[in-house]
This record gives C-alpha cells, sequence and structure tokens, in this order.
C-alpha cells in the first residue's frame, strides 16, 4: 500500500516538477532462471523516492536534481523472499542509467550460510558433518511438534514416536543408538540449550534447523552433545515494512489399514475346535441368536478434526526489527477421547541501541493440553493399557453397549453363568468403554526465551552475552473412574494429580574474534563460558473412595479415603563449561577448525566432575584449486576430515548416593507401620561418558549447483558408556548405580543428493538422502549381557550383548510346526504333552532338548537403512509436493500376538491365524493348531512373534495453488493448498503402525531406556492419515 | 566509546571469576536422605526395620513361594485358566527352565529381604537409642533374615550368602552348601535372636517374633537338617514353655476373627485399605472366577484322598476346613462349591475369605495372614525328631495331640453336622506299632494338617527319593536328584559370574 501511494505522490510531484533536470536509471528485474519479478520495491536509501517494477519487470527510477542530497546516492533493489540489492550512482542529474538486475531467492541466501555452535559460518567453510532443514521444507505438513519435521528430512536422523497419539513423544536418534542410558540429541533453541523442546514452538515459529553430526561441530556443546545436536534458528523481524501473514490449515483424520480379526461365527468355530482339542466344553449353538458381531477395532476409531491458525507479525527499520506471532493447534486422536491443544505466543525483538550495541528478546509462552488414553503398553507403564490391545483382545460376540446403554463389561447372556460366558467370551475390558472413561490430561504451561546483548568492542571483536530461561509448569490429573460388571474396574475409584515446576537458567558468554591478513588468511577466535542450572519442585496427590464420579467432584480432598497421601519433591543439577574454538581459512581452500570444551557437572561426584573434549576438523575446497579451474561442470568439491568428542552425563541425578525411601510399609498388630529401604545404590567414582566420532565426507556440486551430493562415512565410539550395570539380585533389587563401563561402535555412510533445474516453466527439485547404520557393543562392564524388554512376568525378549546391537532381540527361533508323531519323535525333545501343530524350536547348541539355552540373537529394531525422498514442483501458480520416507532391515517383536494368534485365554483371535491355523498334517508350517493347552509350547517368546518393521511410506503430498494479485489489491500473496498425509505405507508388518518404537511399559521397567527394549508392540495407537486444507495469506 | 571499554573490563572480571565457581556444582539431596544420612536415631532404625518385614508379604502378588510349596507337589494342581501362567504349569510339570518368571521374582524378593535386613544390621552399632529396644530390633532383623535364606535355601539348595552389605564388587559370590546357609546363617541368626526377643509379643505387636518364635523356628530348621536331637530339644522348649495351645477348631486358624490365636508361632500379615497396598492378594490369586478370583493353586484328588474318613463317610473335618468340594458349603452356607470352578473339581480355602468380608470388586485386598509356624507343626516336628531317634512311644503321643484336636472339632464347632458328638472311628488315636509305621503316620498327618500351607513339597523332598518319586509319580519329568531343587534364576546366572 504504502508503495502505491509513494507512487502516486511521487507522479504528483513529478508533474510539479515537470520542468525541473532529472535523472532516470532503468531496467528489467529477472530471477536466476530469467523470469522476470513485477512488483520489486525500487527506491533511493534514505528518501521517498521509489518505485516498483511492472508487470514485465520493467522499472524506472526517476530522481528530480536537488531531492537528494550528497555525492552519491544508493538505489536499494527488495523483494519479499529475495535478498536485497543495492547500487550505488553518482548524485550527478545528467546521468541515466539502465540497470539490468537479477535478484536471488533468500533461501538461496541462506543455503550459503549455515548455523553453527555459538555462531554462523558459510556453507563452503564448514568442515564438519552437518545437515541443514529450512523451513519451506516443512510447510505443508500438519505436524504439532517441531522435532517431527526433521523425519525423512536428515540423512542419519530417525525420527519415531512412542504412538500416533496426539501430543505424543517423539524419538530422535542422531547416527544411531550410542549408549545405554539418554540417546536424546540436545537442541539449542536461538542460543539456549534444552533436552526437550515439547510444545516450546510453533513449526511456522521457525526459520531453520540445523542437525550437527559428527563429533566436530557438536564438540563445542560438548557436555551434552553426545547424541548430537540440533540448532533451531527462529524467524525474526526483517527490516522493511511490517507485513502480516496468517496461515490457517483444517482437516480430518481417519485410521489406515487395521488388522483383520475374526467375527462371531469365526471366533466360536475356533472355540469349539480347541475346546474339542483340549475336552472342555464348547460354546453351545442354542446361544449363538443372542449373540452381536462386534468389530471392536472399527469401533475404537472416529474420524477426527485437526486444525491451525498463526499470525504473524513483523518488520523493522534499519534499527530495530520486530515480530510477533501466535498461534492455536488442536488435534483430536482417531482413537475416542484423545487430543491435543496449544495455544502459542511468541516476541522476537532485536534493536541496535548505538552502532556498536546489539540487543534483543525472544520469548515464547505456550500452553498445552493433552488429553491421554493408554496408547501403548499393556498397562504395567501405568496407563491402564493401550485401548489398541483390548480391541484386539475383545471378542467379537460381545455388545459394545448393555441394552441399558452402560457399556457392556464383563458378558452376559441369558440362561447362562457369568463362569461359563467368562470362559467362552473372555474377560478383557471394553476398550470402546476404557477409551471414554479415561480422564487423564496433561498440561503445561512454558516460557522459555532469552535476552542477549552483543557489543562490537572493536572491528572483528564482538562480546556476545545470552541469559536464557526455561520455565515449564505442568499439572498432569488422572481419575480412574470405577465401572464395569459389578464396579470391577478401577475399585475403589481414584485419583492421582501432580504439579510440578521447572526451571532452567542459562547464561552464556562469549567473545569472538575475526581477522582477515593479507586477504588470505582468514581466521576467526571463540572462547567462551556458560553455566545451566535447573532446579525441579513438585507436589503429588492422590485421593480414592470418591463417593461423587461427576466430572465437577473430581477434586483432591473429595475422597473418602483416610490414607489420602500427598508428597513433594524437589532436586536440580548444574552444568559450567568453558569451551575455546580456532578456525583458519587459507584463501578458501583450506579450512583447519579446533575445539576444546571443559564442563563440570553435579551429577558426579566432586573429584568425578570435570570432564575435557577435544575435536579438530580440515577441509579442502578442491575447486578453487588451479587443476580444477577450468572444469566448468563441476561447481563444489570439497573434501573434509575429523575427529572430535563429546561427552554424556544423562543419568539420574544423585546418582553417588544410596537413596533411602519411603512406602515399604508393613502390619504390626493390625496397623500400618512405615518402612523404609535402599531403594537405589549409589557408586562415587561415576564420570563423564566419552563419544568418540571419526568422520570422513566430501561435498559435490555440478553444473552451477543443479546437482549437489553430500556424503559422509563415519566411525561413533562409545567409551566408559554410563550403564546401570545390573547386579545380581542376590545383592538386593534396589536400583544399581551408572557406572563407566563399555563401549559402543556405530558407524554408516550418510548420502544426500539434490537436483534442481527449471525445464521450460517446471521449476523442481528433487531431494534425497539415505543413510545406513550399523550399530555393535564392543564390550559390556565385565562382558555382563543386560537383558531387558519385559514381555511376560520375569520374561524377557532383548539381550544387550557384546557383538550384537544394543537391544538385539534373543528369542527362541521357530523351526515350523510338527506335522506328525515321528517328526515330535525325531526333533530335540521340547517338554512332555508336544502334539502334532505344535510350533517347532530350533536346537540352537545340538544337546537334543529345547530350552533356554537355544535362545539366540535374531534380530533387531535399529533399521540398517533409513531414507526419505523429497519432490517439489513448480508451474505457474501451481506448486506440488511429495515426501517419501521409510526404514529398512528392522524386526519388531509383537507381544500382542501372544494372546491373538493363537488360542490362549479368552481372547479373539486374528483372520490371519483363523486362515492359515495348522488343522491336520500338512496344512500350515506357520500357525500352530488352537488349544489352551499347548499355550505352554507355543507361546514361548520366539521368531513367531518377531515381524520385519521395515516400510516406505507416503508422508506427505500437498498440491497448492497462488494467486496473483494486482498492485492495489492490498494483499501480497495468497495461497491455498490441499495435502494428504501417511496416504499409503508398503510393509509386510501386521501390526496398526510399523513407525512405533517402544511402549509406555518402559516407564516403569527398571533400567528404563528405551534403546534396550524398543520394537516391542503390545498393540500400539497408530499415526492417522490427515487430509487437510490450507491457506497462507501474505499481507 | 568509554562506555564499550566498561564493558569489556566487566567482561573480563566475569571471565577470570570463573573457574572459581565449584560450588556452584554443588546439589544437595532434598526430600529423601542418603543411606549417609539416614541410621541415626531411634525412629530411622523402626523405620529400617520395617522396610525388612515388607517383604514377607503376599500382598505383592510375584510372591510365589506357594508356587513351589503346592502346585510343585503332589498337593495341588496350578488352576487358573488353561493357558494363563503358563511358567505355572511348567513348574508343575518339571519342565523348569532357567528363565521360569517364578524363579526370578521370588528370588529377588527373599534376597532384597535379606539385602535390607544386613543393612540395618551393618548400621545398628552407630544408632543411639534405648538399649534393649535396640537389641529387640536387631533379633528382629536377624530372625527375618533367616526367615528369607529359609525359603531361598529350601527352594533353590545351595546359594550365595551375604550376612553383610555387599558392594557392588562382592555381590559377585558364589554359593553356599545348604548345610552351611543353615549352619553359618540361619541357625546362629536363630539363636542369637531367641536370646535378645522377649519371651512373648502382645496383640498390638502380632507380627513381630518372640523369643519362642525364634527357638520354634530353630526347631524346624533343625528338622529340615535331618538334625533330629537339637530339632527335639527346641521344639520341647517351645512346648515346656512357650504358652501356646492348639485352638479348639482347626479353622479358627484360617479365619479373620480368630487370627492371631494361641497357636500362632510366626505369621506375615496383611492389612486391607492401604495405599501402598498391604492387603492379601493370595484371597484373589486362590477364589474362583466366579467370585472374581484367579483359581490357582487347586487341590488334586491325590490330597483329598489323603484324609482320612470313617466307615459312615465322615471325613476328617480339616478336609472341608481345608477344600472346597462338590456337595458342601463355600463359605457361610450361602452357595454350594460348584466343582466346575476348578480344572480338578477342588479349590483350597486356607487364604480365602467369604464376600462379606472381602467383596469380590477388593478381591485382592484380602485380611488373612500366612502362617509360618504354628504349635500344629512344632508337636510334628517334636512327634517326628523323637520317632526317629528311636523314641516311638513318646512321639505317639505329640502325633496324637493333633489328632485329638482335629476329632474334637466336632465338640467345638457347631456348624458341623452333627456338632457335640464325635462320630463313631474318626481319626482314632495311632499306636506305637514301630517306628516305620509311626513315621508313615507323622508324615500322613503333616500332609493333612498342614496342607496348602507351602510345606507339602518340601517334605517329600526330605522324605528322600523313594518317597518322592512314590509321590509325584503322575509328574514324568520329575528326577529326584535335578529336581530336588529349583534352578538358579537366569537373572543371577547372567549377573553373577561366580556361580
Amino acid at each position: 500500500m504504502r508503495n502505491l501511494i509513494t507512487w502516486l505522490s511521487l507522479a504528483f510531484f513529478f508533474l510539479i516538477h515537470f520542468t525541473a533536470l532529472s535523472q532516470t536509471i532503468s531496467g528489467t528485474i529477472i530471477d536466476k532462471n530469467n523470469s522476470t519479478i513485477p512488483g520489486v520495491s525500487i527506491y533511493v536509501e534514505g528518501t521517498t523516492i521509489g518505485t516498483t517494477s511492472d508487470i514485465d519487470g520493467y522499472y524506472s527510477l526517476i530522481i528530480i536534481s536537488g531531492d537528494v542530497i550528497g555525492d552519491s546516492l544508493t538505489i536499494v533493489y527488495s523483494f519479499v523472499g529475495f535478498k536485497p540489492q543495492q547500487n550505488r550512482i553518482a548524485n550527478d542529474p545528467a546521468a541515466n542509467y539502465t540497470f539490468d538486475i537479477t535478484l536471488l531467492e533468500e533461501i538461496e541466501m541462506l543455503e550459503e550460510f549455515v548455523v553453527v555452535g555459538y555462531g554462523v559460518q558459510k556453507k563452503s567453510d564448514v568442515t564438519g558433518a552437518i545437515s541443514s532443514i529450512k523451513m519451506n521444507e516443512i510447510n505443508n505438513l500438519p505436524i504439532t511438534r517441531i522435532d517431527q519435521a526433521l523425519q525423512g528430512k536428515a540423512s542419519g536422523v530417525q525420527v519415531s514416536q512412542t504412538s500416533g497419539a496426539p501430543g505424543e513423544g517423539i524419538k530422535v536418534r542422531i547416527r544411531g543408538i550410542g549408549t545405554i542410558n539418554n540417546n536424546d540429541p540436545l537442541y539449542i533453541v536461538d542460543g539456549i540449550p534444552t533436552k526437550d523442546i515439547a510444545g516450546i514452538l510453533s513449526p511456522e515459529d521457525i526459520e531453520s534447523m540445523t542437525v550437527l553430526k559428527d563429533a566436530a561441530s557438536a564438540a563445542i556443546y560438548g557436555a551434552r552433545a553426545g547424541n548430537g545436536v540440533i540448532i533451531i534458528k527462529t524467524k525474526k523481524g526483517k527490516q522493511g515494512k511490517t507485513s502480516l501473514s496468517y496461515n490457517f490449515y483444517s482437516g480430518f483424520q481417519t485410521h489406515g489399514a487395521l488388522t483383520p480379526m475374526t467375527n462371531t461365527n469365526e471366533y466360536i468355530e475356533i472355540f469349539n475346535e480347541a475346546a474339542a482339542a483340549d475336552g472342555r466344553d464348547p460354546i453351545p449353538d442354542e446361544i449363538v441368536p443372542q449373540l452381536s458381531d462386534t468389530d471392536w477395532m472399527k469401533e475404537i476409531f472416529q474420524t477426527a478434526i485437526m486444525q491451525s491458525h498463526q499470525l504473524s507479525l513483523s518488520g523493522g527499520d534499519d534499527k530495530t526489527t520486530y515480530l510477533i506471532s501466535g498461534g492455536y493447534q488442536q488435534q483430536d486422536g482417531i482413537i475416542h477421547n484423545s487430543s491435543y491443544d496449544r495455544v502459542n505466543l511468541r516476541t522476537s525483538i532485536a534493536t541496535y541501541l548505538t552502532d556498536w550495541l546489539n540487543l534483543g528478546v525472544n520469548i515464547t509462552s505456550s500452553w498445552s493440553n493433552r488429553d491421554i488414553i493408554g496408547a501403548s503398553g499393556d498397562g504395567y507403564g501405568g496407563n491402564g493399557g493401550s485401548v489398541v490391545r483390548y480391541a484386539f483382545f475383545r471378542t467379537p460376540p460381545v455388545p459394545v453397549y448393555e441394552p441399558n446403554g452402560e457399556f457392556s463389561d464383563l458378558p452376559q447372556f441369558d440362561g447362562y453363568s457369568r463362569a461359563q460366558l467368562n470362559t467362552w467370551f473372555g474377560d478383557g475390558y471394553n476398550p470402546v468403554g476404557l477409551a471414554k472413561k479415561y480422564d487423564w490430561s496433561d498440561k503445561i504451561f512454558r516460557t522459555f526465551g532469552n535476552l542477549f546483548a552483543d557489543v562490537q568492542l572493536m572491528e572483528g571483536l564482538n562480546f556476545r552475552t545470552d541469559f536464557g530461561i526455561d520455565l515449564s509448569t505442568g499439572t498432569e490429573k488422572r481419575f480412574n473412574e470405577n465401572w464395569g460388571t459389578d464396579g470391577r474396574i478401577n475399585n475403589p475409584n481414584s485419583m492421582y494429580v501432580n504439579t510440578e515446576l521447572d526451571f532452567t537458567y542459562t547464561w552464556t558468554n562469549t567473545l569472538n574474534y575475526k581477522k582477515t591478513f593479507n586477504e588470505k588468511h582468514i581466521t576467526s577466535f571463540l572462547l567462551g563460558t556458560e553455566v545451566i542450572k535447573n532446579r525441579n519442585h513438585g507436589h503429588i496427590g492422590n485421593d480414592r473412595d470418591f463417593p461423587d464420579q461427576s466430572p465437577n467432584y473430581r477434586y483432591l480432598g473429595n475422597g473418602l479415603a483416610l490414607n489420602k497421601s500427598v508428597s513433594e519433591f524437589e532436586d536440580g543439577w548444574a552444568l559450567l563449561s568453558v569451551f575455546s574454538r580456532v578456525n583458519y581459512n587459507y584463501n578458501n581452500r583450506f579450512l583447519v577448525e579446533a575445539v576444546i570444551r571443559t564442563d563440570g557437572s553435579s551429577r558426579f561426584a566432586l573429584g568425578k566432575r570435570w570432564g575435557a573434549f577435544y575435536s579438530g576438523s580440515a577441509g579442502w575446497n578442491m575447486h578453487h584449486e588451479k587443476f580444477l579451474k577450468d572444469v566448468n561442470w563441476l561447481s563444489q568439491m570439497k573434501l573434509r576430515a575429523s575427529i572430535g568428542q563429546t561427552g554424556n552425563q544423562e543419568i539420574r541425578l544423585y546418582n553417588y548416593l544410596s537413596i533411602i525411601e519411603d512406602e515399604y510399609n508393613y502390619p504390626i498388630g493390625g496397623a500400618m507401620n512405615i518402612g523404609y529401604a535402599v531403594a537405589s545404590f549409589g557408586n562415587v567414582n561415576t564420570t563423564w561418558e566419552t563419544t568418540t566420532t571419526y568422520d570422513l565426507g566430501l561435498d559435490l556440486a555440478f553444473f552451477d549447483d543443479r546437482l549437489s551430493l553430500i556424503t559422509d562415512y563415519y566411525w561413533r565410539y562409545t567409551t566408559d558408556m554410563l550403564i546401570p550395570v545390573p547386579l545380581p539380585p542376590s545383592g538386593g533389587s534396589a536400583d544399581p548405580p551408572f557406572i563407566n563401563a563399555g563401549e559402543v561402535l556405530n558407524r554408516g555412510l550418510e548420502v544426500e543428493l539434490f537436483w534442481q533445474d527449471t525445464k521450460k516453466k517446471l521449476k523442481y527439485q528433487i531431494g534425497g538422502n539415505i543413510a545406513t547404520l550399523y550399530n555393535e557393543v564392543l564390550s559390556l562392564s565385565n562382558g555382563r549381557p543386560i537383558s531387558a524388554g519385559r514381555i511376560d512376568n520375569g520374561v524377557y525378549a532383548t539381550l544387550t550383548e557384546e557383538g550384537y546391537s544394543i537391544g538385539s532381540f534373543y528369542l527362541y527361533e521357530m523351526e515350523g510346526i510338527f506335522q506328525n508323531e515321528l517328526d515330535i519323535f525325531t526333533h530335540a525333545y521340547q517338554g512332555p504333552n508336544i502334539q502334532p501343530g505344535d510350533v517347532k524350536f530350533k536346537d540352537q547348541n545340538g544337546d537334543n532338548k529345547i530350552n533356554e539355552k537355544d535362545k539366540t540373537h535374531v534380530g533387531s529394531p535399529i533399521p540398517d537403512l533409513m531414507y526419505g525422498l523429497t519432490m517439489n514442483f513448480n508451474r505457474g501458480a501451481w506448486d506440488l509436493s511429495i515426501f517419501f520416507q521409510g526404514v529398512m532391515g528392522n524386526e519388531y517383536y509383537m507381544q500382542v500376538n501372544h494372546d491373538i494368534e493363537g488360542f490362549y485365554r479368552g481372547f479373539n483371535v486374528t483372520k490371519r491365524y483363523y486362515d492359515n491355523r495348522w488343522t491336520g498334517e500338512g496344512t500350515s508350517d506357520e500357525y500352530p493348531r488352537a488349544s489352551w493347552k499347548a499355550t505352554t509350547n507355543n507361546k514361548k517368546p520366539s521368531t513367531r512373534f518377531l515381524e520385519p518393521a521395515s516400510y516406505f511410506r507416503l508422508k506427505n503430498i500437498s498440491l497448492g495453488y497462488s494467486f496473483a494479485f494486482g498492485e492495489n489489491a492490498g494483499i501480497k500473496a495468497l495461497r491455498v493448498y490441499v495435502s494428504a498425509q501417511n496416504l499409503f505405507t508398503i510393509t509386510n508388518y501386521p501390526g496398526l503402525d510399523p513407525e512405533m518404537y517402544d511402549s509406555d511399559n518402559l516407564k516403569t521397567e527398571k533400567r528404563s531406556n528405551p534403546d534396550l527394549a524398543a520394537g516391542i508392540d503390545w498393540g500400539t495407537y497408530p499415526m492417522p492419515r490427515i487430509y487437510t486444507f490450507g491457506i497462507n495469506i501474505d499481507l | 566509546m568509554k562506555r564499550k571499554y566498561n564493558i569489556l573490563f566487566l567482561l573480563i572480571i566475569l571471565i577470570a571469576l570463573f573457574p572459581g565457581c565449584e560450588k556452584f556444582l554443588d546439589e544437595e539431596l532434598k526430600g529423601e536422605r542418603s543411606d549417609v544420612q539416614f541410621f541415626q536415631t531411634a525412629t530411622d532404625a523402626e523405620l529400617a526395620l520395617t522396610g525388612i518385614y515388607n517383604c514377607l508379604t503376599f500382598a505383592d502378588a510375584d510372591n510365589r513361594i506357594w508356587v513351589f510349596g503346592d502346585v510343585a507337589s503332589d498337593d495341588a494342581a496350578k488352576g487358573g485358566n488353561p493357558g494363563d501362567q503358563a511358567d505355572i504349569d511348567r513348574i508343575d510339570n518339571f519342565n523348569i527352565a532357567a528363565d521360569n518368571g517364578n524363579l526370578e521374582t521370588v528370588w529377588a524378593i527373599y534376597y532384597e529381604g535379606v539385602s535390607r535386613a544386613n543393612k540395618l544390621l551393618d548400621n545398628m552399632d552407630g544408632i543411639e537409642m534405648d538399649g534393649e529396644r535396640k537389641s529387640q530390633i536387631i533379633g528382629e532383623a536377624k530372625f527375618l533374615r533367616a526367615y528369607y535364606y529359609f525359603w531361598l535355601t529350601n527352594i533353590f539348595g545351595d546359594i550365595p550368602v551375604h550376612l553383610t552389605t555387599p558392594t557392588p564388587e562382592e555381590m559377585q559370590k558364589a554359593k553356599s552348601l545348604r548345610v552351611d546357609v543353615f549352619n553359618n546363617a540361619i541357625i546362629p541368626d536363630l539363636q542369637d535372636a531367641a536370646t535378645r526377643l522377649p519371651a512373648s509379643q502382645s496383640l498390638s505387636q502380632a507380627g513381630r517374633p518372640s523369643s519362642f518364635s525364634a527357638t520354634a523356628f530353630l526347631a524346624k530348621s533343625y528338622l529340615l537338617m535331618e538334625d533330629w536331637a537339637n530339632a527335639e530339644n527346641a521344639a520341647n522348649q517351645v512346648i515346656q514353655q512357650g504358652g501356646y495351645m492348639l485352638v479348639n477348631i482347626y479353622n479358627m486358624n484360617f479365619q479373620l476373627a480368630t487370627k492371631d490365636n494361641l497357636e500362632s508361632i510366626f505369621t506375615v500379615q496383611h492389612l486391607a485399605g492401604q495405599d501402598p497396598w498391604l492387603g492379601n492378594r493370595l484371597n484373589q490369586w486362590f477364589a474362583p472366577r466366579a467370585e472374581n478370583g484367579y483359581g490357582f493353586n487347586v487341590p488334586t484328588q491325590s490330597f483329598v484322598d489323603e484324609f482320612e474318613k470313617t466307615a459312615e463317610e465322615v471325613y476328617d473335618p480339616r478336609l472341608d476346613y481345608t477344600v472346597g468340594r462338590s456337595g458342601q458349603p463355600w463359605f457361610n452356607d450361602t452357595v454350594m462349591f460348584d466343582p466346575s470352578w476348578s480344572p480338578t473339581g477342588y479349590m483350597q480355602k486356607k487364604y480365602l475369605q467369604p464376600l462379606d468380608e472381602v467383596p469380590r470388586t477388593l478381591k485382592a485386598d484380602g485380611e488373612l495372614n500366612f502362617i509360618f509356624l504354628r504349635y500344629a507343626d512344632v508337636l510334628l516336628i517334636m512327634a517326628e525328631a523323637q520317632n526317629e531317634q528311636g523314641k516311638t512311644g513318646d512321639a505317639v503321643g505329640y502325633l496324637n495331640m493333633i489328632r485329638k484336636r482335629a476329632r474334637e472339632c466336632y465338640l467345638y464347632d457347631e456348624n458341623l453336622p452333627g456338632y457335640g458328638t464325635i462320630p463313631e472311628g474318626l481319626l482314632p488315636d495311632v499306636e506305637d506299632q514301630g517306628q516305620s509305621y509311626v513315621r508313615n503316620a507323622i508324615r500322613h498327618e503333616r500332609r493333612v494338617e498342614l496342607g496348602f500351607e507351602f510345606q507339602r513339597f518340601f517334605d517329600v523332598i526330605r522324605y528322600g527319593e523313594n518317597y518322592a518319586n512314590n509321590a509325584f509319580n503322575d509328574k514324568e519329568n520329575f528326577d529326584y536328584n535335578t529336581n530336588k531343587f529349583f534352578p538358579i534364576p537366569q537373572k543371577e546366572i547372567d549377573t553373577n559370574f561366580e556361580l
């Protein structure tokens, strides 16, 4: 608008001064692909004199003599999305100029620079292994968490989710699994480190994300960088006029493919077959007319909506820039009663107070609410069990509702006793009732931000201080409603409220010096200090026996229980660091970098607190060498090599102390006595874990950067691994302390390939990345393996052992099905009562009997290969983007199949089992006979339940149309789009979702590192299929 | 410009101050105490002592000594739904691998009890408190440590023994022979406990052992070691001075209103309505599915057949006190027992409460004790110890005290049909027809008197290979030498390289 007014007034002005002397500057403005750009602002800096380019990109600027004072004037060409250009000319009324200008897109400018630790580097100067992701690549994804945006976009970065429930946690693994303790990367948001970015930012707030993969680039964050670092740069206001943008999308979500289960007739058939085999009473025919035929899998799902609104206002002048944004996101779950809502507000202001002092503030506040239901696991983790699991279990003859409208619980049919009905139709929970009765929410209010001051002390020398805060307060509240037949479920009703305040502050000071000598020797030097302190304080209250279960009465204190409980906790940690980095660049040909960082951590005992981490890297820009100067098709060739160390201290607080806890009570004389006992053993000798990474990289670009290739090969050794080494149970059951013992190797090849070109009017980009991963435990404390992944009482599915990957599945190997008596007789002895139709296990050690010594390593949940493929097409007003993502070579253990792929309890069975089960010699070599008695043998944890988890998924496809507007329409850009997510998946995985990673069960499992027991599927809430419609408007 | 150099100056100070901030890294433990800060006062000692008791309860469903004592024996079958708890089935059939979940859970719970006792005993010296109570606390801790080792060595045979808190390195520990577990751990602990504990505990202290509890436990330990003279001596002390008696009605031991009676010597206590749970979960595990139970640990025909009956088919009353069977009322006469509840047609009753005491919905929150030692057991130990030493005549006297109480239930229990008169020929006194005859009579009496008190398997093993092979003749996998003890759990083997 302002341009228009300027134009008009200028025209008016021009008419008045018709006779005055004037200078004309004219020309055509084009982009890199020779397309003309209309609407570019052209103005004389420091004045109101200006114009805009017309539809053909042509412009003509007339400067009246005397309007501009001085010897020279600067003409600025600026357009949203492009880098502004300037031309300095003499202020001479006699001189007319013709300037044809090529504006470069801002995105390409961003590619020139990448964000690195405590600074920015020219991409050509980078010597470490880095992947960067631009916001425009994730624009159309309907995601609620920013870490989801990393999936498939950066090589060597694995992103997975515990379940598809809205707001569910994300696991990000960079270059594999380096340790048995915490493998989460460190996030740096505008300079402030955090291990948890849930809810901090909305995806629209992000300008770029940079993944520091090798130790050389991450070592500057030494302390907590062992698992890689992700630097997030948020959007900032830009110099220029105020712009307002509004992004909206709304859509609906549905479930993907469901596992076919048997219907009532099939269920009765197979039940009666098992009953006949075991000599039990069959389900009588007379009851059949009373039975329902419920498809429980369908019953738990719904079509759910999601929407997002983001409004942002930004602008600035040559001194001050600002950005204010606000957003609201809401996602209902595809299973009843689960949802996620978030409101977020952000302010970012920076100002040059003087020419040497830049001050700024970034503050984000968000409020989120998650309505939670059991989404994974069997309830062992305290969530009440996955709703999906119960949908698998519940038999089809039982209806969803009783005639009185209540949820059905134990089966009730006229003329039969409860014991009979329970035996025939099971006594599992009604999954629809279970989902709808959940009353569990987690509300988090979080404020995250920083204040900074950047002082230019002298040319090339800057001092920057950053003070960041991360304040999060949350309330988790859960009411376990009493319901079901005779009130058998959650009796008595109970309630839990946990209120927690977590506060971390970070204060970073850096001194940065840059100097170029003789134009060839470019050096820079960084020295910094950092202090981080955390405090966590909270209260937990429990109450029981609420006489009134109505929602408005579900507050602590209303229960009738005399022994309500309340507890309070407080803990904290601190880190103290000094770090330094030196860069040397010889004429842009040879690049060298060295980093040292010393960290002190409060998690270790006095004398064990400090760790020092070093790294060095070098690069050679070969395309600047004479022998490649004339090779026109090669635009870049850089060789990189690095070696470096990073640390890890993510163990429980106060690990050096043996801790006494309460709740070990006992009644004496009919009265409860409080008891205390040692709950965890301490170790004073524990210190830093170190990861040393060796990385070799080659960056190539061809044909004027149209084709680029980044490749890396790395070896990543973790030493002094922090392990809670399992102690013999004969020494007591308290949690073992973390000690430094063990080594892990991860190695792999990473390739990122990018091709962009314009063919006639079609502009397209194709980017792919692929990474291999090999993970091996080189040593564990005294060779003691660690079993984990509880799949039944005292039964474990994984064994982490020297020579195998972390969390490797350790199971019996199924060889087939015994077809006849001779088969059983000639095979190794498996125990008594084995009959034809039972599962045959491989005798691994050849001792002619099957026992625990025949378990062996049979697979791993860690993929061998991960890949992503993104394609963007642009033609005229249309844009299309397609994004595929997948993993290969991993396996998951389907624990839920213990109960639904055989006839073991009063549970439904899969259609696959029904169709293919053994019913006589030669009928099946995969699925055993239906028999309860055969459970002992057939349910043994074996490869029978191990399933391939490779998948190839169309994560996103979106099609957009941008409307063209005239200059005075008052609207700069309007784009509408439709998109679909998870539209199809190619996989052999029989569960609902191959993207699941771990389960809620791990929350209470001792040594609960998810990576020791990943890939165990108890029936998991799947990812939704999402269809959205969206609008982006810029004013 | 001047301001700029002020900032530079400030910065240099900041960086210079920095390395002196080691204190910044000090984080104190809050809201909890470490083992260094704990163990100071009498209260701390009592809290830690309760922590040792905590491992006794059946509020923890993983406390499955019944799987070994009953299900593995000829008295009981697994019960429950077919296929449910397959690992219990594997123990019933002696198809037992080291990774059987029941091995690990019992092992872990009982060793945790040992560990808590060791920790308190290690720290008692430094605690300032009243000397008499201090000595009692040591006595109780030692009694409990003996209790945990007693179960561990009976189930697993040769096992590692710790009598002080081990460091992680010391946790790498070789097995001690079973006889050494008794001689070096159980017996000395009980002897010391007997000198420290009071002669009796009031009802308000029910659940704590007395000096005679320790002596009775000594008798039981000597019995397991077949040290007949010491067993007789200890049992005799309890009989002469302990002040215990057989209650009139056998069943009073297994009823809520009459628990902790004069026959009880040491019991595991339970209390309903607590958080964390302190109720007896066996009330759910052993109850029929029809009453919201799980129906495990059900009596076999062989067990039922062990009970004597008169010519008029009047059974030893202990049968119906112990077992639910067809044609008999199932608690309080309101419901008849339905044999379809159990795969064997029988269910045991000793840990079950009627629905009017514990409603269906709170099934797992029972309040009955587990009676580890009662006076009847001491009398039978006395009888056996004497008989094995050739004092058969004296032994018969003690044996007949048990039989007399059993038949005289007819004089006291008005619920018995024909109450008031002892049925003709019911449970006559055993006569001294020689050592071997009386030995069999005692073994028979132990089986019916102490049925479903988690003892049968250990008795059978104690009686020797011939007896065991005969008793377990329907368990085709059973091999006396392999199976007289259960395998040490895989988790221990994986972590303790001294094994």
